[in-house]
């Protein structure tokens, strides 16, 4: 009997476990401004085709997920040369893989909870503006966007 | 006894529930820029027909002396775009010039000689990515005047954008 309650017990809690192994982020593409002009911001839409960072996130249907963005504030670039990022609160875009399904804005800078009713599927697509100074060193920049995403 | 066991195993079963309830992942992507100086174009000289007889066609290459041109400072290593507003008359007064045929070679050096030849448009030619930091852009056309052609001073517009790509 007691064999029997530890059974049924164990049974439950992994009935009521989501393995790590059911959602997945996927990297598409990185957020790519491309050239930019010294003293001239220039910005990426999240719905821009090419140019905006593109995560797809994979779970279990109805699942209840909170997800954040680790933002860069600064972008690296030759001999330790900074360049500033920003991200407005509609600089994040929101899509489901579902037929129909209507993209949403979100705020990156913000954590989002989220229930994927329709699909397993999502994308999660990024912009950005950069902001060269007159007097910015030239060359390469880059920074790192982390998303992170815990289902529960 | 047996109850402290069971409720000692809920316990613990119900504790590793909680723990493990939350499942996590997360991937990186880079944000990327390139930082350039401006891009600028001036004009150069005028795309220049001289006098031109009636019912009679006359060309203008891009390395006659007539040939149009501007001059590109940018960014070393980086291409550009060149792209093209051109004009299908030249007009004087009400009267009107059929020019086409366009005509287009660029080149690192301010000289036409060996310049890579391409056909001006609003779509856009791109240069290669290593064309140094001056372009030389050289325009050619051909005006068609009609056997009736008025006679007069026809001009028209060519504006050349340079932008990154």
């Amino acid at each position: 009997m007691r064999f029997t309650w530890l059974f049924v017990t164990a049974a439950l809690v992994a009935a009521g476990r989501p393995a790590a192994a059911q959602i997945s982020v996927i990297p598409i593409r990185d957020l790519a401004f491309g050239p930019v002009i010294v003293g001239i911001p220039t910005s990426i839409g999240p719905s821009h085709p090419v140019r905006s960072g593109q995560f797809r996130l994979t779970a279990p249907l109805n699942s209840r997920l909170r997800f954040r963005l680790t933002l860069p504030t600064t972008l690296d670039g030759p001999a330790g040369a900074k360049l500033p990022i920003s991200f407005s609160n509609n600089d994040g875009i929101l899509v489901s893989s579902a037929p129909n399904s209507v993209p949403e804005l979100f705020n990156p800078k913000a954590n989002q909870v989220v229930q994927n009713v329709s699909s397993t599927t999502t994308n999660v697509f990024i912009g950005g503006t950069v902001s060269p100074a007159g007097n910015q060193q030239q060359g390469n920049y880059t920074g790192t966007i982390t998303f992170t995403v815990t289902i529960f | 006894m047996r109850a402290t066991v069971l409720s000692a195993v809920l316990a613990a079963g119900f504790s590793f529930g909680a723990v493990t309830l939350e499942a996590q992942t997360s991937a990186d992507i880079q944000a990327t820029a390139t930082v350039l100086s401006a891009v600028t174009v001036t004009a150069g000289n005028d795309l220049q027909f001289g006098n031109v007889t009636p019912g009679v066609a006359k060309t203008v290459g891009i390395a006659d002396a007539g040939a149009g041109r501007f001059d590109v400072i940018k960014a070393a290593t980086q291409g550009v775009t060149l792209s093209f507003t051109l004009p299908t008359d030249l007009t004087s007064g009400a009267d009107n010039l059929p020019i086409g045929s366009w005509t287009g070679g660029w080149n690192t050096s301010a000289t036409p000689a060996g310049a890579t030849t391409f056909t001006p448009s609003p779509a856009g030619t791109n240069t290669t990515a290593t064309a140094g930091t001056t372009i030389s852009v050289y325009v050619g056309a051909t005006v068609s005047p009609a056997a009736a052609q008025v006679a007069g001073s026809y001009t028209g517009d060519v504006t050349m954008s340079v932008v990154y790509f």
